[in-house]
């Protein structure tokens, strides 16, 4: 037998021991991590992937019994809350074998003398968050804590890679192929489109011969059931709330053990509560809410009592949507369109844990069109049409963020750390030059070589090295460490005492004291504000309004959209089956009365007046994001033939632009308008004036160091060093346009926000269809949840003395 | 440029953000904040540092065009604490040394006093009276009989337009008894204001001045 078979057999031992059958791929994963593969399992939640990268790392200790020194096994984990559970299954593991191995947990959460003794004598496995890590590496003794460890494991990499934090796990992970050349690096994902890329990412240039991509398969029943309206012809065309709906919700959560009621926002999470309370008291104590803004003690116990099964249901947004497995739900309602299929797919494994057993997830639409998306979400569900995460690249903040990482934990030399950097994929095409603008960027800052005032923030030694030697600067940096931009918070806090939650800064400008709002379920009072906390006491006013949150403008994923547009279509073809769809054929009946239901080969666009405006009206039906760039691409066209402002107006199905103006739209509007040509330099010219890249530069600024957010607990912030990202960015797009920083805003909006590439190809399918033009002389159920919709945005191409003249009126109004 | 009747007192506002006085021949402005960008720079905030030069483009241009016997700051001449742009303030007010500088100071103006006394500054702690005007920093500082000129607010307005267009901009808020004159520097935000019936105000748009 081979060492390896024989590790594979002490592995397999155990689990006959336990009654438990080894999965093929758990068989697959131990064989290849023990020959030193590195890769990636492809696992559902439940399926036991914890142990199939777990469990190799002890088989060559099991025989001797000895505990290695220092760290083996870093175990990296985006969210919290799992930490708990994958360090009780190492424990078992560890006992079971009789080791002595240690398993600690690090995050954000962890004391600081916790933080210490993990410095001066780490464990031998350590489960942590990519934040965790890169602060660990501000430390000058990172190196020896991180050189004995030989396999990183990446535990929910699908959830990492979309975001910058998947970034920053690429490059800790360059780091630890710089110390330990044989790393090991392992991965553990759902299914997503792309997971061949995904394992690229992960790994980089590195691992070539070595690596392999493993896939369960366990595939997981789903069951999608529709709430449905009795009267389509009374459920409200606009809205997002589907209070209508809420007296049928209450049997589904009679009927089952426990139910998860997803909503959309926070305060859609608010209100349901709350009127589910009302509409059914005997809730009370069996139901409770959960949502980002609450405190973490709060939505812990919450979490604790629907493990524990004391919960009958619990009312949550996304905060619920990930985390540990809550054995005793069996029902999930999703209130809403989950605006993708994965999201859709993820919260409706949130229930039927038990092996086999089916997820049941109810849809319920908040409007009479969302109805169209139950029966489409079945559809790619039945087909497997996931999305794609799309990896970061280029992300200049965060690489200047841990630019100055390593600077402070020790220092580095530009030569070595750019040859580690771009064999990572996110900065495999980092030119030398642009490396050397950021090197420049970082010790001088600026660009350009002009170190001609009293900038400082780092060194560089006779060597070479870039280093950073002052206290203060180190302090600070330690403390911006990370990717996740919020707004500016308040803690909430009753007056004497108990921290509640936190809501955002401008919100509270809303109010004074006295005011009453609604949060966590209760109504409460406006005492004052101090410090950084918002204080008030419980009321019994019934009234009192909720909180709304910025964020939850979610866009149809390209999967999403596609998937709808089969489904509108079958109108036209006359091959409408779904009971969701024959439910809605009285409303696209009316559509096609008053304008058109376009048809596959069609691209609708209405046109008419009302006391707002001249409304033109177009359904692509590609999702909030694209239409946002579509509309302000065709704005800023039509405004080059003529002048006139827009206000623009998006949602998932299309977009209307609405002017003071007649236009003369047959002639007006014709394929070239739709030209994929010039589509980058139109869309930048545009965007300049929509100001998108101004709201993105926020997050930029604040992980690449530009702002500065304080220090935690501090009562007086740094106020001469807080600025707002609005008047940075306008003084780089005056003086420094030049600025990677800059320009990686510009590049994020094209390819994040406004997605560049589906615009492009929206573009390219309407230039194969045929333009219709309707005039309606009504609203239609198109145009209605556009027009009553209050997220626009502004262009022009009148002078700005033009348009003043033009709003004066308004003003003295 | 927009010239008006204050009090009786004509006056010009300037889209450079400040006022001409011709009878006194004084220019007035507030909320410099010069040094503001390398104070960010000096504690690791790699901002442009090109964007501090603009501040002395516009004030050397002013002075050149108006030729004022009287500079007047009205409070936050410098951002914070010492850094060398205030030795670009200090050799203007050497280059222009034939004219009367004058800070009436701000709650930003904390140098330490052997730096004021290096420039040609004369200091005024809280305000100036130059009948029908008191000049001030802050709004609140009132005396009988003279009409408030100040600063400190950088105000701005929010234009509202058809098909819910919006647009922030700085602007000269004239109320009945106190007039507030944009801020000067680069790197200052705006803090919008909500007019009132007999409150003036001139916008600041496209390197001009427009009444509404």
């Amino acid at each position: 037998m081979t060492k390896s078979k024989e590790h594979i057999e002490l592995i397999s031992q155990w689990f006959r021991e336990n009654n438990w059958k080894a999965h093929s791929f758990q068989k697959k994963a131990w064989k290849y991590q023990l020959e030193g593969y590195s890769g990636i399992v492809n696992a559902p939640t439940g399926s036991g992937k914890t142990y199939s990268v777990l469990l190799p790392v002890f088989a060559s200790h099991i025989e001797n019994k000895g505990t290695p020194n220092g760290l083996q096994l870093i175990w990296i984990s985006p969210i919290r809350a799992l930490a708990k559970e994958i360090k009780i299954s190492a424990e078992k593991a560890i006992d079971a074998y009789d080791l002595s191995w240690r398993v600690e947990i690090r995050t954000g959460d962890t004391t600081t003398i916790g933080r210490q003794k993990q410095i001066s004598n780490p464990p031998q496995i350590l489960i942590t968050t990519p934040e965790s890590l890169h602060i660990i590496m501000t430390s000058k003794k990172s190196k020896k804590i991180f050189e004995t460890c030989h396999t990183v494991v990446v535990d929910e990499w699908h959830e990492l890679i979309g975001s910058k934090r998947g970034v920053q796990t690429e490059l800790f992970l360059s780091y630890m192929r710089s110390i330990n050349e044989g790393l090991m690096v392992w991965g553990i994902s759902a299914t997503i489109g792309n997971l061949p890329e995904a394992m690229d990412v992960l790994l980089g240039s590195n691992n070539n011969d070595k690596k392999i991509l493993i896939k369960a398969k366990i595939k997981k029943k789903i069951l999608v059931k529709t709430i449905m309206p009795d009267e389509i012809e009374r459920y409200p065309w606009a809205g997002h709330l589907g209070i209508l709906l809420l007296e049928k919700v209450i049997p589904i959560i009679k009927s089952s053990q426990s139910t998860l009621i997803f909503t959309n926002t926070r305060g859609q999470c608010e209100i349901w509560y709350q009127k589910l309370l009302e509409f059914d008291p005997s809730l009370a104590g069996i139901m409770a809410m959960h949502h980002g803004s609450i405190s973490k003690d709060m939505r812990a116990w919450v979490e604790e009592a629907l493990y524990t099964g004391k919960l009958k249901a619990v009312v949550c947004t996304s905060s619920l949507d990930l985390g540990v497995d809550f054995r005793p739900v069996e029902t999930i309602v999703q209130v809403g369109s989950p605006k993708g299929v994965a999201r859709f797919v993820q919260r409706a494994g949130r229930s039927g844990h038990r092996p086999g057993a089916t997820s049941k997830i109810y849809f319920l639409p908040t409007n009479s069109l969302e109805l169209l998306e139950s029966s489409a979400l079945r559809k790619a569900i039945e087909e497997s049409r996931i999305e794609d995460r799309t990896p970061f690249v280029r992300s200049w903040d965060v690489l200047i963020q841990y630019m100055m990482t390593r600077a402070v934990g020790g220092g580095f030399q530009a030569e070595k750390l750019y040859r580690e950097l771009i064999k990572t994929f996110s900065y495999s095409s980092m030119t030398e030059e642009e490396w050397s603008l950021l090197l420049n960027y970082i010790l001088y800052g600026s660009q350009s070589l002009k170190a001609y005032d009293e900038y400082h923030k780092i060194g560089k030694t006779k060597d070479g090295t870039y280093l950073v030697n002052n206290k203060g600067v180190a302090q600070r940096h330690r403390l911006s460490i990370g990717t996740i931009v919020s707004d500016a918070m308040l803690q909430l806090k009753f007056v004497r005492g108990k921290k509640i939650g936190s809501v955002e800064e401008w919100f509270v400008a809303q109010f004074s004291p006295g005011d009453h709002f609604w949060f966590a379920g209760m109504s409460l009072e406006y005492v004052r504000i101090k410090d950084n906390f918002l204080e008030v006491r419980k009321s019994k006013k019934k009234s009192g309004r909720i909180p709304s949150y910025m964020g939850g403008r979610l866009s149809f994923t390209s999967q999403m959209s596609d998937v709808i547009k089969e489904k509108l279509y079958e109108y036209g073809k006359g091959k409408i089956k779904d009971i969701e769809m024959k439910k809605l054929v009285p409303l696209f009946d009316m559509q096609e009365l008053r304008s058109r239901m376009p048809r596959e080969e069609e691209i609708l666009i209405e046109y008419f007046h009302s006391n707002e405006g001249y409304h033109l009206l177009m359904y692509p039906l590609e999702g909030r994001n694209v239409h946002e760039g579509m509309a302000a691409l065709l704005g800023q066209r039509l405004s080059r033939i003529l002048p006139i402002s827009f206000s623009l107006a998006y949602n998932d199905f299309g977009f209307e632009l609405l002017s003071d103006k007649r236009i003369d739209v047959d002639k007006l509007l014709n394929k070239s308008l739709f030209d994929p040509k010039n589509l980058e330099q139109d869309i930048q010219a545009s965007i300049n004036s929509v100001e998108i890249a101004q709201r993105k530069f926020r997050d930029i600024a604040c992980i690449s160091g530009l702002i500065f957010t304080g220090y935690p607990g501090k009562e007086k912030r740094q106020k001469h060093l807080t600025s707002n990202s609005r008047l940075i960015f306008d003084v780089f797009r005056e003086y420094e346009p030049e600025n990677l920083l800059y320009q990686q805003t510009y590049e994020e909006v094209m390819a994040v926000e406004l997605k560049e590439d589906r615009i492009y190809s929206a573009l390219e399918r309407i230039q194969n269809k045929k333009i219709i033009i309707t005039k309606p002389d009504k609203y239609t159920p198109f145009s209605f949840p556009l027009m009553v919709d209050r997220l626009r945005e502004k262009m022009s191409s009148e002078s700005l003395l033009e348009r003043i003249e033009k709003m004066k009126v308004e003003l003295v109004k | 440029m927009e010239e008006i009747i204050l009090k009786g007192e004509k006056l010009k506002l300037l889209p450079e953000k400040a006022i001409f006085w011709e009878k006194k021949s004084a220019l007035l402005m507030a909320d410099l904040h010069l040094g503001k960008v390398s104070h960010f720079r000096k504690y690791g905030i790699a901002l442009p540092p090109q964007s501090e030069d603009k501040n002395w483009q516009v004030l050397s241009r002013l002075i050149r065009k108006w030729k004022p016997q009287k500079v007047i700051i009205l409070g936050d001449l410098f951002h914070s604490k010492y850094n060398d742009q205030w030795e670009n303030f200090v050799a203007m007010t050497d280059r222009y040394s034939e004219l009367e500088w004058i800070l009436v100071k701000g709650n930003h103006d904390v140098l330490r006093e052997r730096h004021y006394h290096r420039s040609n500054l004369t200091i005024y702690p809280y305000a100036l009276k130059m009948p029908p005007f008191l000049l001030t920093h802050e709004p609140d500082e009132v005396f009988d009989g003279l009409y408030t000129l100040c600063g400190h607010i950088h105000p701005g307005i929010l234009m509202k337009g058809k098909g819910k267009q919006r647009l922030k901009l700085p602007c000269f808020f004239l109320g009945p008894e106190i007039g507030i004159l944009p801020a000067f520097g680069v790197f200052t935000g705006l803090h919008l204001l909500q007019p009132e019936e007999d409150d003036q105000i001139f916008l600041i748009a496209d390197q001009q001045v427009v009444a509404i």
